[in-house]
């Protein structure tokens, strides 16, 4: 089988993508019924084991690019509620503060409350009616290479390789062993979301990312909760500043009134925090015990988990999009605008223009970097560029803490994204983590933040609770999807350095120093409770664990989220 | 060899399930899945078929969602499909299920029909015995190991306590499948986009209406079974205590 087009990841970029594709398609055949384009060799990947299962965010959508895709889209789509009230509160230790006005960027009048997984399981089926064809679990394990360049200008992505399936955990084939299919495509576009595995791997041979501006990134926590009737209004939009962080993390929270008696809550901890024991799922916990929510949520119960991370970056660390034989999408690609908080919109535009330079492609037979190029000329000249050049500095003036963030945003605001001399450079994030040795005497502000959550058991919980709600399975007898480089390293110089952070940056209690046989400790990697955050491939202050792939159909369970 | 599958597509094995709100149901917002014998009966015939040829037809009675079970067979071999597709059909016991899936393939003639040995939701695990029952054909049930002999089949059955059954029994028969009785398959890129053109045929409820017991089943209450201990101390000198429980375990718990 060889595919015209390949679309890593049945997101929402992906599913606007194909669609619009679908649509020129169609667009020509009818003027040119002479000439006409096939969608037969257009296929979508999806690791999911159903179309939306690893779809996770709060989720507020922009409709602007809806309404460009599918006019009319409200009238069919799954929209919970239209937003009719926001506001923003500063909590301290005890008590909070309302902002008296809503900051602009966060005003959300005409946006939707939705569930994504919902939201894309449905456009996952007008893809389907459009008849192209969408492969549910099947990873993209790595991309197919025309030639062995790694220089931008020569490389050429000739397809993907899916994920082998029947190995054991030894890496042997089981008896139902099926091996990876190559599956080459004259155009390969990379939707894999936040720290995709095949957007990664090209990013880093093809050395697309400036190092002046490295991507940066947030670890949302998100769940789902019944709540009495009378506490949070369906439609009603509510997000906080400050605790339980300190001024020197970045985040916040969010919470949706999806209906009456369901809401959507959830915090993004900053992905660039300095002291290595901070566990974002704690700092959710946390949140939750602050009277200002506990208020909304005793009394309710939880039903649903999830994690995912964020591209906080923005335009600045948007890395190169495209090339021969490829482009890269939404998360993928830094689709996202951190000030409003919103990327759904901005990865379904990106799929969109995307799609249209894969049609010149397929119309022109030519798929290198001469025609894909439009896609880039196309960001340039819509209104993603309108949207996120202005805030092109927004997070990345946060480096040093709240306080100068909150200025560095007032003039931003005044000067259209400007600040005084050239635009704020920013490191990645996990070289922001100090040592432990650095970090001073215990900080008592940060009690609430650090080391793993224990929870009540009703208002809060452990990781292992939250993650058997995010419906999580992995089949465990296969290779442990985690790949660390080096164990010795975690064992001796993490555990000195830096106390062995991935104990507490994972969502989902896959990191566990346990006791070893010997008599010391060791690292024991619980890989089937992973989400597919991505947090430990992003936070690792090394870098030696490679997120890859589990066997398809692996991972979290997202329905309704 | 011509072989029909029955699958049945019931809600995944941890999806936290709720009642709706008459509490006669659980909430249909779950993911599905194949019924993990069905997938088993599946696979069994698909490699009966690929020893001995033929073909293997799957079919699934159940609202427009159960077609995806149909889909993933087809995907995996199946050559063709059956859809009883109805939100009522999901609501039938096993008799009338059974006899929908009967008045379904009339006429077709299959050499065996395998199914799963129960279900993962209702459980009954009559379905399949009644199909054979009222197509007054044999049937054995729980089987882990299928053979073609000259004339008929050479069974395995798992019994109790880790002892088998060996038999032999005449085609066409019904037989219903223990989940482990061989490794299930992958369905691959190819067969996924090839499944597209297999053909489907859809059986609507007035077709089959007429062929179903009028005495429906209908689910009146569905609940959580509230936490029910309770501690009763007996007091006084032991033997008197004693004939005391006695008189307990045997009149009220009925545990003599």
């Amino acid at each position: 089988m060889e595919a015209d087009v390949v679309i890593l990841g049945g997101g929402p970029a992906g599913m606007a993508c194909a669609l619009r594709l679908a649509q020129l398609i169609d667009a020509h055949n009818v003027v040119h019924p002479d000439k006409p384009l096939t969608k037969e060799n257009i296929c979508m990947l999806e690791k999911s084991r159903e179309v939306g299962q690893h779809c996770l965010s709060g989720a507020l959508l922009d409709p602007r690019a809806m309404r460009e895709l599918l006019p009319g889209f409200e009238k069919e789509a799954p929209l919970d509620a239209e937003v009719t009230k926001e506001s923003v509160y500063f909590l301290m230790a005890k008590g909070q503060r309302k902002f008296p006005i809503v900051p602009p960027p966060l005003r959300d009048h005409g946006n939707y409350v939705i569930s994504l997984n919902k939201f894309v399981k449905w456009m996952g089926q007008k893809v389907e009616e459009a008849g192209i064809t969408i492969f549910t679990g099947f990873a993209g394990s790595e991309l197919l290479w025309a030639n062995d360049s790694t220089d931008w200008d020569a490389a050429r992505v000739a397809g993907v390789r899916t994920d082998d399936k029947g190995v054991d955990k030894e890496g042997h084939p089981k008896a139902n062993f099926e091996p990876g299919y190559d599956l080459r495509a004259k155009v390969t576009i990379l939707a894999e979301g936040t720290r995709g595995n095949c957007a990664k791997a090209l990013i880093d041979r093809l050395g697309l990312e400036d190092p002046e501006h490295a991507q940066t990134y947030g670890q949302g926590i998100k769940e789902l909760w019944e709540i009495p009737m009378g506490r949070v209004a369906k439609g009603e939009v509510i997000y906080t500043l400050g605790y339980p962080l300190t001024s020197r993390e970045y985040g916040g929270a969010w919470i949706y009134g999806v209906s009456d008696t369901l809401i959507s809550v959830g915090y993004v901890t900053g992905l660039d925090y300095q002291d290595p024991r901070t566990d974002p799922h704690h700092v959710f916990q946390s949140f939750k015990e602050h009277p200002f929510a506990r208020r909304i949520l005793e009394g309710g119960k939880m039903i649903r988990y999830g994690a995912k991370s964020l591209p906080y970056g923005g335009w600045l660390t948007m890395p190169r999009i495209y090339g021969n034989g490829w482009m890269l999408l939404g998360d993928s690609a830094s689709f996202l605008n951190s000030q409003r908080l919103k990327g759904i919109h901005l990865a379904m535009k990106s799929g969109m223009l995307a799609a249209e330079a894969a049609f010149k492609a397929m119309l022109t037979g030519d798929s290198s970097a001469g025609t894909l190029g439009d896609y880039k000329t196309a960001v340039n000249e819509s209104w993603i560029h309108d949207e996120l050049w202005p805030v092109r500095n927004f997070h990345q003036g946060f480096e040093h803490g709240r306080i100068e963030g909150m200025v560095s945003a007032a003039i931003q605001q005044i000067m259209r994204g400007g600040v005084f001399g050239p635009d704020k450079t920013n490191p990645p994030g996990y070289t922001c983590m100090r040592r432990i040795d650095d970090l001073g005497p215990s900080d008592w502000e940060r009690a609430p933040i650090v080391c793993n959550a224990k929870g009540d058991g009703k208002l809060t919980f452990d990781r292992l609770t939250d993650v058997f709600h995010s419906g999580t399975r992995h089949d465990e007898d296969q290779p442990v999807h985690l790949v660390v480089e080096d164990l010795n390293l975690c064992r001796e110089r993490c555990t000195r350095e830096y106390g062995n952070p991935c104990q507490y940056f994972c969502p989902a209690a896959v990191y566990e120093m346990a006791e070893s046989e010997n008599g010391g400790r060791e690292l024991k990697i619980n890989f089937t409770n992973c989400v597919h955050c991505k947090t430990c491939d992003i936070m690792d202050p090394y870098q030696i664990i490679t997120w890859v792939p589990p066997e398809g159909g692996g991972g979290p369970n997202y329905d309704g989220m | 060899m011509k072989i029909l599958v029955c699958i049945k597509q019931v809600p995944q094995k941890d999806a936290p399930l709720r009642l709706n709100e008459q509490g006669t149901w659980i909430r249909d917002d779950v993911s599905w899945e194949t019924n993990e014998p069905d997938a088993y009966a599946l696979e069994e015939a698909l490699r009966q078929k690929e020893k001995h040829g033929g073909e293997v037809t799957a079919l699934t009675a159940g609202p427009a969602r159960a077609a995806q079970v149909l889909r993933e067979a087809l995907a995996k071999g199946a050559d063709r499909a059956i859809h009883l597709e109805d939100d009522r059909f999901a609501q039938l016991d096993a008799g009338n299920t059974a006899r929908a899936m009967a008045a379904a393939i009339a006429g077709e003639n299959f050499d065996l029909i395998v199914t799963g040995l129960q279900s993962d939701d209702f459980g009954a695990a009559q379905t399949g015995v009644l199909l054979a029952e009222i197509l007054g054909i044999p049937h054995a049930t729980i089987i882990i190991g299928i053979e073609k002999a000259e004339n008929g089949l050479k069974l395995k059955r798992e019994l109790e306590a880790g002892h088998y059954q060996y038999i032999e029994m005449p085609m066409p028969a019904v037989l219903t499948i223990q989940s482990g009785i061989n490794k299930l398959r992958y369905a691959t890129l190819i067969g996924i986009k090839q499944a597209k053109t297999k053909p489907m045929r859809k059986v609507a409820w007035a077709e089959i209406e007429g062929k179903l017991s009028p005495h429906m089943q209908k689910i009146e209450k569905l609940y959580v079974p509230g936490s029910q201990k309770q501690t009763k101390k007996i007091e006084g000198p032991a033997a008197q205590a004693a004939k005391e429980l006695v008189e307990y375990l045997k009149n009220e718990a009925r545990a003599l």
